[in-house]
């Protein structure tokens, strides 16, 4: 990094600025007998009016009223107050109307504190008042500590982008793509194959319309790749960023597809190419060459080459020459953008070998295999696998999802996936009712632990399949199937089951394929959270900020989340999450501009000596850097914050050993004022506690 | 009858996340599910905020018991719930050079619906605090060190 000249130092930014004395107007809502119930309100009231500078201290039965508001808005302009200290229901659902209000009253907004005590007080105290009184007295109380060291705030403002970046061309990005462009922002998707549709395109009729998968898919593919705001690179891939929400520049790292357009003749070129490669388009039940198309009629229509497994060994070349070039590095380049939508998507889970007989025996495979399987059969006659007509088939519920600790053998990294994959259910059931339909002849027995078809029209699945003589047994975690090869030798495996709907009754059924229902785990994008600095859940999934309130958003700020990258979820969920990411993304950079909540770092220049602690500490790069400046002629080390970057998770405020950092609106004198205010012996309150 | 004074309540301080633990509380208020007022839930955006000095001092104030209540793994900063851990961790030390019983200070994990793991931390800190009493008894009990000289 080139050295930045040092900044000469005035002494005017190292005092904050003088503070008038408090005036404060404290309010406590009745909250229409939902707190007055239980607390005494008027007390209250009575109480914290004889605090130190409690200028007013009113009741109201319902502070949020209209009435309640212009209250409060006159109390301010009358009395001159500069701080207000609010005693309500839950600051999330009113901290913004009381916002709103202090700041018609011309006072800055962040000159409020919100003190919760309904849910955490009347509501959880119902037979002890006086208990619940005194502990309004003493949360109000630490509220009235708190707004004597408040400071008046603005919200960040910054330059956006009108330019968003899509990661993943699954269905979930390719529609947060789509829903982008259409609100007039331009969008650059990347996507690592190389080619487009994810998951998606490896279905064939899904539930819970049935519709074909891949036309449905194609027809959003169309849309995207012919819309004048989007712009695609497949074969992709994201290798560093720097910046923050309005303007991130992202370096790209493409790698050559190898093949021309659509290369007149590229068959025989495929033809010609010696290496065989298992194909992941059918999760490794068939091979395909080293330079391929993902399916007929895939997107791009262009053939690749697969770099991993090439051999440069020229014979593709030799039949075209033209449109193919052996070539595979080309260089990174930068775009600029104001958002980032992570659509990376998820795997299915690989069983362990040997699990439920997983790569023991051939006739084991996962549902992803089975759907394959069942696309590639003809429709007359037998199901035919390894070599044998299909007459009995075991689906086996839950493989990989809802695992217990000391149950099942943890994943690599120690943990086991607790969670509901929440799509297998039905499309497992989907499966049988395809199966059912195809080859009537064959029996099918359904192994599960729970069924859990939640989603509208899915139950139908199950009601389907319960009527077409589908054979349910339910087994319990801890007796989970045993699949072993048949000793009769009838058929290929039996399924030894302990069946919960006939009381744990030990049941062998005999089977010529079983299917392993996996769950989804998150793809494999270490290299991305580490990139963009992003929490992976305890399940590995990426972490929205808050899954009610804040749906889609990442801590990071301009970085959303889309699809299955976030948790297990059908083709309607993921397109709604892409949805709701691409409305977020509009709404923080349609204006071109971005306003951001100031609850960010702050660093106290007096008392900054320039350790470096704070840096060390934070994990979000580049959110706070020490900068030389030049003090009484010395050149000097000191912590500088990018508000548009620091998330305010304040973990430089414990790190720093001079107090000198403190996360605005929320800093550690706030938190000491109002410990104090909770331990305090309050005069008042003796009678009330005695 | 009325002159009797009852012995001082002793105060738990909750330390509450706004990703979690917070909401946490407020879905056990909307539970209608009672709970002792001697409990302080103060909200957070992360614990990681506090360095180990504020429990102590926190506990010299005359609170009796700490419940951090975070967002554990599913904290959504980066790296704050393992920051979180450490500072506790040393905040122990503190509190045994200093004379205070470690489990008054208790680190846990609430989600925003976790309402049974939260009620069931107040009511053991409730039951451990009819145990050990106030902490005001241990701290009379050790002398206070010599203050450290602070920043300015
Ligand atoms: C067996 C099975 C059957 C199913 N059946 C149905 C059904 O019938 N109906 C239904 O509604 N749902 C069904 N689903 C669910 C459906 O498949 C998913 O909801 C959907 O595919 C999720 O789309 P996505 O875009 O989130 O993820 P994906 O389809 O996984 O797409 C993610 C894309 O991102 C790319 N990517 C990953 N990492 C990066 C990176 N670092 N940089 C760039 N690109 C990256 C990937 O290559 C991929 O193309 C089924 C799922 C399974 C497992």
């Amino acid at each position: 990094m080139p050295e930045k000249k040092p900044k000469p130092e005035t002494p005017a930014t190292f005092a904050r600025l003088p503070k008038e004395a408090p005036r404060l107007g404290v309010y406590i809502c009745y909250c229409g007998g939902n707190i007055s119930d239980v607390v005494d309100c008027e007390r209250v009231a009575k109480v914290l009016g004889e605090q130190p500078d409690v200028i007013v201290a009113r009741t109201n039965m319902s502070m949020c009223s209209d009435a309640g508001q212009a209250m409060i808005e006159e109390d301010i302009r009358e009395h001159k107050l500069n701080r207000v200290v609010i005693g309500a229901c839950s600051p999330f659902l009113h901290e913004q109307t009381f916002r709103g209000t202090v700041s018609r009253a011309g006072l800055n907004p962040y000159y409020y504190h919100h003190v919760g005590i309904r849910e955490q007080d009347s509501w959880v105290t119902h037979d002890d008042p006086e208990g619940a009184t005194a502990k309004a007295i003493r949360l109000m109380n630490a509220g009235l500590a708190k707004a004597r060291h408040l400071e008046p705030l603005e919200p960040i403002r910054l330059e956006a982008k009108k330019h968003a970046l899509v990661i993943g061309g699954g269905v979930a990005g390719l529609r947060a793509a789509l829903d982008i462009a259409e609100r007039g922002l331009k969008v650059t998707l990347i996507e690592k194959t190389p080619f487009l549709g994810g998951h998606m395109a490896q279905l064939e009729s899904v539930f819970p319309t049935d519709e074909e998968a891949r036309p449905a898919l194609h027809e959003l593919i169309e849309k995207v790749v012919h819309h004048p705001k989007v712009t695609i690179y497949t074969s992709t891939v994201i290798v560093a960023t720097k910046g923050c929400v309005g303007d991130f520049q992202v370096q790209l790292r493409p790698v050559a597809r190898g093949v021309r357009g659509v290369a007149p003749g590229i068959q025989a070129a495929i033809e010609a190419c010696p290496v065989e490669v298992p194909d992941e388009f059918n999760y490794g039940l068939t091979r395909r060459k080293a330079i391929y198309f993902r399916y007929p009629g895939c997107h791009p229509p262009t053939a690749a080459i697969d770099w991993e497994h090439c051999t440069l060994c020229g014979e593709c070349a030799k039949v075209n020459p033209k449109d193919i070039r052996l070539e595979r590095e080309m260089t990174t380049f930068q775009i600029t953008v104001g958002a980032i939508v992570i659509a990376t998507g998820f795997q299915p889970y690989e069983p362990r070998p040997g699990e439920y007989g997983y790569g023991e025996y051939p006739e084991v495979v996962t549902l992803p295999q089975f759907i394959r399987i069942m696309a590639m059969a003809e429709d007359a006659g037998e199901l035919m696998w390894n070599g044998h007509p299909v007459r009995q088939v075991a689906m086996i519920h839950c493989v990989g999802s809802r695992q217990v600790p000391g149950v099942h053998e943890p994943q690599p990294d120690g943990k086991v996936n607790d969670y509901c994959s929440r799509v297998c259910c039905t499309a497992t059931l989907q499966a049988t009712a395809d199966l059912r339909r195809r080859f009537p002849q064959i029996r099918i027995f359904d192994l599960y632990e729970d069924i859990r078809t939640y989603g509208r029209g899915h139950e139908e699945y199950y009601r389907q399949a319960s009527l077409s003589g589908v054979r349910f047994l339910r087994f319990h975690t801890e007796q989970g199937p045993v699949v072993i090869a048949d000793p009769t030798g009838e058929h290929p495996l039996v399924v030894k089951v302990n069946d919960y709907l006939t009381w744990g009754e030990e049941l062998e059924v005999p089977a010529d394929l079983v299917v392993l229902a996996v769950g989804m785990m998150p793809g494999p994008i270490e290299d991305l959270i580490d990139v963009l600095k992003l929490s992976p859940g305890n399940d590995r999934f990426l972490l929205e900020v808050h899954p009610k309130l804040r749906p889609v958003e990442t801590a990071v700020t301009g970085i959303v989340l889309a699809g299955t990258a976030q948790s297990p979820m059908n083709i309607q969920e993921s397109c709604a999450a892409a949805e709701a990411a691409a409305s977020k993304v509009a709404g923080l950079l349609s204006q071109g501009l971005v306003e951001l909540e100031p609850f960010v770092a702050h660093v106290d220049l007096g008392r900054c000596t320039g350790t470096g602690a704070c840096v060390d500490a934070c994990q979000y790069e580049g959110a706070i850097q020490l900068e030389t400046r030049v003090i009484d002629g010395k050149e000097v080390q000191r912590a500088v914050i990018s508000p548009a970057i620091c998330v305010g998770c304040g973990v430089c405020v414990s790190a720093c050993p001079n107090r000198a950092i403190d996360v605005q609106g929320w800093t550690l004198a706030q938190y000491e004022a109002m410990v104090a205010a909770i331990a305090a012996e309050i005069p008042a309150l003796v009678e009330v506690e005695a | 009858m009325g002159s009797e004074r009852k012995p001082p309540q002793t105060k738990v301080l909750i330390l509450a996340s706004l990703s979690g633990g917070y909401r946490g509380a407020d879905s056990v208020g909307q539970l209608h599910t009672d709970y002792p007022s001697n409990t302080y839930i103060l909200p957070v955006i992360s614990a990681a905020i506090f360095p180990e000095s504020f429990y102590l001092n926190s506990f010299e104030q005359g609170i009796d018991a700490i419940l951090v209540m975070f967002s554990g793994t599913d904290s959504p900063f980066k790296g704050s719930a393992e920051k979180t851990a450490e500072i506790i961790n040393h905040a122990y030390a503190l509190m045994k050079e200093r004379g205070i019983d470690t489990r008054r200070l208790r680190l846990v994990a609430i989600c925003t619906v976790c309402t049974a793991a939260f009620l069931r931390e107040i009511h053991r800190m409730e039951a451990l605090l009819e145990e050990i009493g106030p902490v005001s008894a241990e701290l009379s009990a050790s002398p206070a060190p010599e203050p450290e000289p602070q920043p300015a």
